[in-house]
Formats: C-alpha cells, sequence, structure tokens
C-alpha cells in the first residue's frame, strides 16, 4: 500500500517538474526572442530605419521628435548628441568598401570629392566611441582643415605610422569607427541618402 | 491518432504564444529603451552644465571627451534648462556656417536646431515658455509693462540641454570662437 502510495507521490512529482522546467524554457525562449530581437533592431537598424551607402550607415530619422521606436532607442542607448537628420546627416564606417571591419593594424585610404554640404568633417574614433591618443593630437579634419588637390579631391590616410598630407592617427584602438558629418547637406533631392555627391571610399591600403 | 492530432495542436499553440509573447517582450524593451537609459547626455553633462548658464566645453581631447562621438571638430558650450520655475530665455550668437544652436530633451531627443550662415551675424533669441497648464503669476503685459519676448521665437519648454556647435577651425580662432560662446546667455524669466 505504502510503496503504491510512493510510486504514485514520485510519478506527480515527475510530472509537475517536467512542467516547471517546461514553462521556464518558454519563459527563457520569451525573453531571449523578444529582448534579442530589440537589441539587434536598435543596435544595427534595418532598412526601414537606416540607409547605407557604401560602408556608411546612417540612421535616416536621427534626432527628430517624430523618430520610430527603433531610432529613438539607439540615439538613447548610445548616449550621443545627435543633430536631427533634417540639418545634418552623421554618417558611420565600421567596415571600409570592401565590406571588412577597419582595424588599427590596418592602414587605409579615404578618398573623395568634396561633399555637397555647407560644412563636413570625418572624425575617426575606437568602436566604442572613444577618441584615439595620438602624439600628433590629431583626431578629425573639416572642410576647413583638409588639404585638397588641385581638382577638388582629397585623400586622408589612416594609419597607425605617421604619412604626408591628410593623416588620421589610429594608435593600437583596435576597431574603429569613422563618422562622416554633413551639415545642410545640399543634395538635389533632400531625401535621398546618399545623394551628397558622393560619399569618400575607404580603401584598405594593407595590414601588419 | 487523436493523441498526435493533441500533440501537434498543443505545440502550435505554444509556438503561438511564445512568438506573441516575445513580440510584446520586443516592443515593450523597444518603448521603454529611451527612460532606461542611464547615461543620457543630460545626466552625463549635469555635473558639468550648472542650471540656466552657458558652460563653454574645454576642447574635446581624448582626456577630456565627456559623450561618446563626441568629436574634435567642434568646440560646444552647454545650457542646462528647466522651466518649472519660469520662462527661460536663451541668446545666442551663430556667426558663420557650420555653427549651430540645438536644443535636447532629457531623453536625448533633438527637440529644435538652428544653423548659422556665412556673412550673417545670425543672433538667436529662443523664449522657452512652461507648459501652458502652469499658472506662475501675471504676465508682464497683465501687470502694464511690455514684454522683451516678442521679438524672441518661442518654444515648448520643460527640462533639456541648450548646445551651441562652433566647427574648431584650429588654434589661432580658438580665443575669437570661446569668446563668441561665452557671451551666449541662458536665463531664467520668471513673470
Amino acid at each position: 500500500m505504502l510503496e503504491l502510495t510512493l510510486k504514485k507521490f514520485r510519478k506527480r512529482l515527475v510530472a509537475i517538474s517536467a512542467r516547471v522546467i517546461e514553462a521556464c524554457l518558454v519563459a527563457a525562449a520569451i525573453l531571449a526572442l523578444g529582448l534579442f530581437s530589440s537589441w539587434y533592431l536598435v543596435e544595427a537598424g534595418t532598412r526601414l530605419t537606416t540607409a547605407k551607402v557604401g560602408p556608411w550607415v546612417t540612421w535616416t530619422s536621427a534626432a527628430r521628435p517624430d523618430a520610430d521606436p527603433y531610432t529613438r532607442a539607439h540615439f538613447a542607448n548610445a548616449g550621443t548628441l545627435a543633430v536631427s537628420s533634417e540639418v545634418q546627416r552623421t554618417y558611420v564606417a565600421k567596415t571600409d568598401s570592401a565590406g571588412e571591419r577597419l582595424h588599427s593594424s590596418c592602414e587605409y585610404l579615404i578618398d573623395g570629392r568634396f561633399p555637397k554640404a555647407e560644412w563636413w568633417s570625418i572624425v575617426v574614433f575606437d568602436q566604442r566611441g572613444r577618441l584615439i591618443p595620438n602624439a600628433a593630437e590629431r583626431h578629425a579634419y573639416t572642410s576647413q582643415t583638409v588639404a585638397l588637390a588641385t581638382n577638388g579631391t582629397f585623400t586622408m590616410a589612416m594609419a597607425r605610422e605617421a604619412r604626408a598630407g591628410n593623416w588620421l592617427p589610429t594608435g593600437g584602438a583596435g576597431r574603429l569607427a569613422v563618422v562622416l558629418t554633413l551639415v545642410e547637406p545640399r543634395a538635389p533631392d533632400s531625401t535621398i541618402v546618399g545623394d551628397e555627391g558622393g560619399l569618400p571610399v575607404i580603401r584598405k591600403v594593407k595590414c601588419r | 491518432m487523436k493523441t498526435l492530432a493533441n500533440a501537434v495542436t498543443r505545440r502550435i499553440r505554444l509556438l503561438l504564444i511564445v512568438l506573441i509573447s516575445a513580440a510584446i517582450v520586443h516592443i515593450l524593451a523597444t518603448f521603454t529603451a529611451p527612460m532606461m537609459a542611464g547615461s543620457t547626455p543630460y545626466v552625463r553633462l549635469a555635473q558639468t552644465a550648472p542650471l540656466h548658464a552657458f558652460t563653454v566645453l574645454p576642447p574635446v581631447t581624448p582626456q577630456s571627451q565627456p559623450l561618446p562621438f563626441l568629436g574634435p571638430d567642434a568646440r560646444y558650450a552647454v545650457c542646462r534648462y528647466d522651466t518649472g520655475r519660469g520662462a527661460v530665455a536663451i541668446n545666442a550668437r551663430l556667426p558663420a556656417k557650420g555653427w549651430s544652436l540645438s536644443l535636447y530633451s532629457p531623453e536625448g531627443d533633438n527637440t529644435y536646431t538652428t544653423l548659422g550662415q556665412d556673412g550673417q551675424q545670425a543672433v538667436v533669441a529662443l523664449l522657452l515658455t512652461p507648459a501652458a497648464d502652469r499658472f506662475l503669476g501675471l504676465t508682464p503685459e497683465a501687470n502694464g509693462r511690455v514684454s522683451d519676448a516678442q521679438s524672441a521665437l518661442s518654444l515648448p519648454g520643460g527640462r533639456g540641454l541648450a548646445v551651441i556647435r562652433a566647427p574648431d577651425r584650429g588654434l589661432a580662432y580658438r580665443r575669437e570662437t570661446e569668446a563668441i560662446l561665452a557671451k551666449a546667455t541662458c536665463t531664467s524669466k520668471p513673470f
């Protein structure tokens, strides 16, 4: 009699344990799926929230009061002082034009024409948005400080060691992020992202 | 056969529950992210920027970079404002292209931006007004005085940051840029 009761109790215990484990797995799957999909769309964006021109990525509704929830969450998490994409367009490149991750162990050339904007700048950061310490104290070029070729184009070297001309030191920062800011882009149609006269190309020269 | 059908129905129901619940978690996580973000520019700059006064930030360097992706290509003056005790008047000069004045909410939304233009001594005058349903005393007009706010652009206030950006044209221009930034004002104007 006692053995039978014990057997029943054990059976019930196993059934309850199975249900609890199943419920925990379902809850974990719900949380993982919901949080990961949200994180991914907030961090990386989609075609609905970002536009890509070569290696350059821009959030099309950046810092606008009527921005979609993903854009708002992206800039809130980033903790940056973004300016509305209605007056300024900010592009970030984390890869070169061939799609390979930018890294301080490699040397790159940024080639471009003077973008169609009232003012522009190119700044190099590490992947977390920190400036890279260097003896030259050089981190950026702007439309007022870049040296142009006679045909109006520019070439910037992004390298660890000093280079002649426009040189952006990358030190030993690891992964890099290059930010191109265009103030008042003069695109023929301001709704077309990347139509500011062609954005610069980032070419890998060599790696260590 | 019936047991198999029941098992399949149960699995489908479970899958639907997981997908719908995950969608709800996704929406909640996305919508609450701006409120959950602890290190917004407003919070980070609260130590540096006193209430109702523009502070000219030192040139951005690796050692003094208050915010991520804040470039050394510009100089910044920041004012923290709160229209809870009255309107806030902001006056600034944006003498050239590349200069801008922006307002940010505590969550980091850019609520207003105006830009400078070459050859125009653009003086920007903004009046950030408290929420319409708050009574803060009689208006200057009701007291028989003329309000100086009439020439200013009125915007709804609240709490936030006013940020002036000035392109950093190099060491030779730094003093001139700093002088213009230092002249910007951000003052509380109780009725």
